[in-house]
Formats: structure tokens, C-alpha cells, sequence
């Protein structure tokens, strides 16, 4: 694969030269299917991925009762932070949400080029700050604010990632993502669709109007962003 | 003041004698009073604190004030691992929970410590996945659990940090920590009471019955317990 795709996937773009070609040696690109299960909870991580242009979900899975999404991960990240910890295992699952294209490298290669470099291990320890910022304000924002708001940030979170303003989801899925009744969802999907924000129909969302969308949206979605720019500039 | 041992910190206790002795000169001892807020969210960290009988929560603060608590962090843990990531600032404000004392060790000289003993920062990375499922579970637990257990799963955490059966806690405290009003805390501690697994007075909250405890409590509890013991090298007795 050329550079210039590796370099679709934001952290893979920012390795120097070295790290890149390291890292690779002991890689593959691999298609991603929807709803694939590339991470499994409480097993060990076998492979890191980079997503090219795919987005998997974080998922904490509950005994009794469906699971939350905590995380969101696409081209601007990566899937594998408890290796960067030097752990071995994950407590949550990575759930492929959008198909598409991820280079995995994998599990113990990946730890050998992370001691080999420093600055590797440098960036990939500002993405693990990056995510566990977005683990704090993912938990706040599931508590405090409303579905419409969260579901306006989940739709811009997904295009971001995806670099599309055409998402393929039915109202089941994202009430899985939002941790929410399907009635729920489907109320507040149809108020963003009357305010002209989305085009919704079976399993297809269209983003019609991006800056409405961020008015709509709670102020996470901005915060997020703006706070990614900066730690990984 | 009698000043707790560093190595009551499981932190500082898994490192070799030789770091230890190397560490311990640059550490301070602090006094850490319940309210005492060791950073505010967004702020610059300087330090990094190694509480040894005192809990820290980290509370993510709401344009409106509103606030919850993401994690607990005690004896086995540090407070402001966003030093060594790389992040500089924190998303999270960082407030003494349960009063008591920490070692605190300098930014600059944390990053000294960690090219001479690898050691260090392997431990603080290994605690980094741990706190990582702490806040996933978290944002389980406020979207999906009753509030009754979710205060069952918040003081077990609590006593865990402290090695103790006891509590010094308001109620408005552990509301605030829930993200819920003081009266659904009241009412839900009553019933604890009234089960014979609490005794509750005036601020102080003493648990009679752990086992009755922990299966009143959500899942959350055991999968951040066993975790946290697996990463750190802890195994249940």
C-alpha cells in the first residue's frame, strides 16, 4: 500500500520514516465487515488496528442488558490502547461499525517496535491521553445531556471518522450506540430531520446541514475536536 | 503526624528496593484535607501524587458546574498520569475525597526517575489500563445501573482504597459523586440500613455486612476490582 493511503489513518501519517517501516514488517491491510468483532473483551488482543477509512465501536458488554458504546474509533486513532499499557488483555470490545479498509499489525510486534522506539512510544502514549479524554467526557455525556445533542455529536463523530456525510444505520444500531430505547432514537432522529439537519431513510443517514448539526449538538463534539487537534499536533 | 509508609502506595511497593531508595529523597509527603483540589480540569499538571491513605476523586466538571465522578483513585494508584502521557493538561478536575496523606513527586523529576528505572513506568502504565476500565465502567454503570447499586459499587470502591470497613462521607458528597440528587442517596442508603449492611451516622458510614455488600452491588464492582488487581500484580486472597 502506498504511503499516502497508510497516511489516511492520522496516526500512521504523523511515524517518522523508521517507526512507519517497523511497525509494518509485520503487518497486513485486512477488510473490515460490518458488525465484525475485531476486539473481544477479556481475551488477548491479537492485533492492533489502524482504520484506513472503517469505524469500530468500543464496547463495554453488561450481563443482562445490551452494551455501551464508550468509544468511538476510525481513521483518527487507533485499536489496541491496553498494548501501549503493556497489557495484554482489553476489558472492552471493538465492534466493526462502518466496513471498510484498516492495516493490523500484529500484537507482539507491535510491543517489540514500541520498545525499540521512543518516539514511537511517545505518540502512541499521547493517543492513550487523547482516548481517555474522550473516556471521561463520553461517560459525562451520557449522563448529562440530552438524546437529540448526543445524537447530533454521534452523527458528526461518525462522518468525521468516515470522512462521509452518508452513514449506513438503522435506528436499532444507534440505539445500541446511544444506550437508548429504538422509540427514543427514532424521536430524535426525526426532530433533527424536521430542523433539516439529516435526511433519514432504512438504514441510511445523510447529513444534510454540518453547522446545524454542531449547533445541535452538545458542546463535547467541539471540545473533543479542537482538544485532538491540539495534543496530537 | 506519623507519615504512612510510601510503600502503602501499590505503586511505590512494586518497585525494586533499588528504585525505591533512589525515588524516595524526591518524594514529598502532603497532607491532603477532604475538598482539596489537586488540579483543576484543563490546568497544567506539575506533579504526580501517590495517595497512600486517602482517596482522590476525578470529577468531570460541566460548563454548568454540574459534575460527576469518572474514577476513584487511592493506595493503588497515582493521581495525574496525564503527566507522563504526554497530555501536559487534564480533562478531569482531581478532588480529595476522603481526607488523609499522598507522596508527591515533580513532573520534571518523574521523567528523570523513568530513563533510570523502566520499572516505574511500566507499573504506571500498567495502573493507566486499569483507571482506562475504571472510566469505561463508570459510563456503564451511570447509564445502565439502579441507583442502589451503584452506591454499593461507589463505597466498595471507596473502602478498598482505604483498607478500612468505615467511611467518612456526607451524603451530599456521594450525590454529587453519583451525579444524582442528595435525596435519592438518602433514600437509597436508608435501605441499606434497613438490610443490615450499613450503619449510617451523621457523616460517617460504617459497612456491617461486606459480602451482603457486594451482591447488592452491580457487576461493575468485580470487573473494576479484578482488573485492577490482575494489571497490578494483586490477586484476591
Amino acid at each position: 500500500m502506498m504511503r499516502a493511503e497508510l497516511a489516511k489513518n492520522l496516526l500512521l501519517g504523523r511515524l517518522g520514516t523508521g517507526d512507519l517501516h517497523s511497525l509494518l514488517l509485520e503487518s497486513e491491510p485486512v477488510t473490515l465487515r460490518a458488525g465484525a468483532k475485531v476486539m473481544v473483551a477479556g481475551q488477548k488482543v491479537a492485533h492492533v488496528y489502524f482504520p484506513i477509512d472503517c469505524a469500530i465501536s468500543l464496547l463495554v458488554e453488561t450481563g443482562d442488558r445490551p452494551p455501551v458504546e464508550i468509544g468511538l474509533v476510525g481513521r483518527e486513532g487507533m485499536l489496541g490502547v491496553p498494548l501501549i499499557l503493556g497489557a495484554r488483555q482489553s476489558s472492552a470490545s471493538g465492534l466493526v461499525q462502518a466496513p471498510g479498509l484498516a492495516w493490523r499489525v500484529e500484537a507482539g510486534h507491535f510491543m517489540q517496535c514500541l520498545r525499540d522506539s521512543e518516539p514511537l512510544r511517545r505518540r502512541m502514549q499521547c493517543y492513550v491521553h487523547v482516548y481517555m479524554t474522550q473516556l471521561t467526557e463520553a461517560a459525562s455525556c451520557k449522563h448529562f445531556h440530552k438524546l437529540t445533542e448526543r445524537l447530533a455529536r454521534w452523527l458528526l463523530m461518525s462522518a468525521d471518522r468516515l470522512q462521509s456525510s452518508e452513514l449506513a444505520l438503522t435506528h436499532e444500531y444507534l440505539s445500541y450506540m446511544l444506550g437508548v430505547r429504538r422509540a427514543g432514537t427514532t424521536l430524535a432522529a426525526r426532530g433533527l430531520q424536521e430542523r433539516g439537519l439529516i435526511d433519514y431513510s432504512r438504514g441510511h443517514i445523510e447529513l444534510l446541514d454540518r453547522g446545524g448539526l454542531e449547533s445541535a449538538s452538545c458542546a463535547c463534539y467541539a471540545r473533543e475536536k479542537k482538544r485532538y487537534a491540539y495534543l496530537m499536533r | 503526624m506519623n507519615r504512612p509508609a510510601p510503600e502503602r502506595n501499590h505503586i511505590l511497593n512494586a518497585l525494586p528496593l533499588a528504585a525505591r531508595e533512589h525515588l524516595y529523597p524526591h518524594l514529598k509527603h502532603v497532607v491532603m484535607p477532604f475538598g482539596m483540589v489537586l488540579y483543576e480540569s484543563g490546568a497544567v499538571l506539575r506533579h504526580i501524587y501517590f495517595p497512600v491513605d486517602s482517596i482522590v476523586s476525578l470529577l468531570y466538571v460541566l460548563s454548568s458546574g454540574a459534575s460527576a465522578e469518572i474514577a476513584v483513585v487511592g493506595n493503588e494508584g497515582a493521581v495525574g498520569v496525564s503527566l507522563f502521557m504526554g497530555g501536559e493538561t487534564t480533562p478531569s478536575r482531581a478532588v480529595v475525597q476522603s481526607a488523609g496523606s499522598a507522596y508527591r513527586l515533580s513532573g520534571a523529576r518523574l521523567k528523570r526517575e523513568f530513563d533510570r528505572h523502566g520499572q516505574l513506568l511500566n507499573v504506571l502504565l500498567r495502573y493507566t489500563q486499569s483507571l482506562i476500565t475504571q472510566m469505561a465502567q463508570t459510563a456503564v454503570c451511570n447509564r445502565h445501573h439502579a441507583l442502589d447499586q451503584q452506591l454499593c459499587r461507589w463505597l466498595l470502591l471507596s473502602l478498598d482504597r482505604l483498607e478500612s470497613n468505615e467511611l467518612r462521607v456526607t451524603q451530599e458528597l456521594i450525590a454529587n459523586m453519583i451525579g444524582v440528587r442528595r435525596e435519592g442517596v438518602t433514600e437509597a442508603a436508608g435501605r441499606l440500613q434497613k438490610l443490615g449492611v450499613i450503619r449510617y451516622s451523621r457523616g460517617k458510614i460504617t459497612v456491617l455486612d461486606r459480602p451482603r455488600l457486594e451482591a447488592l452491588s452491580c457487576e461493575c464492582y468485580a470487573v473494576v476490582k479484578t482488573e485492577t488487581d490482575r494489571l497490578m500484580g494483586l490477586h484476591r486472597g
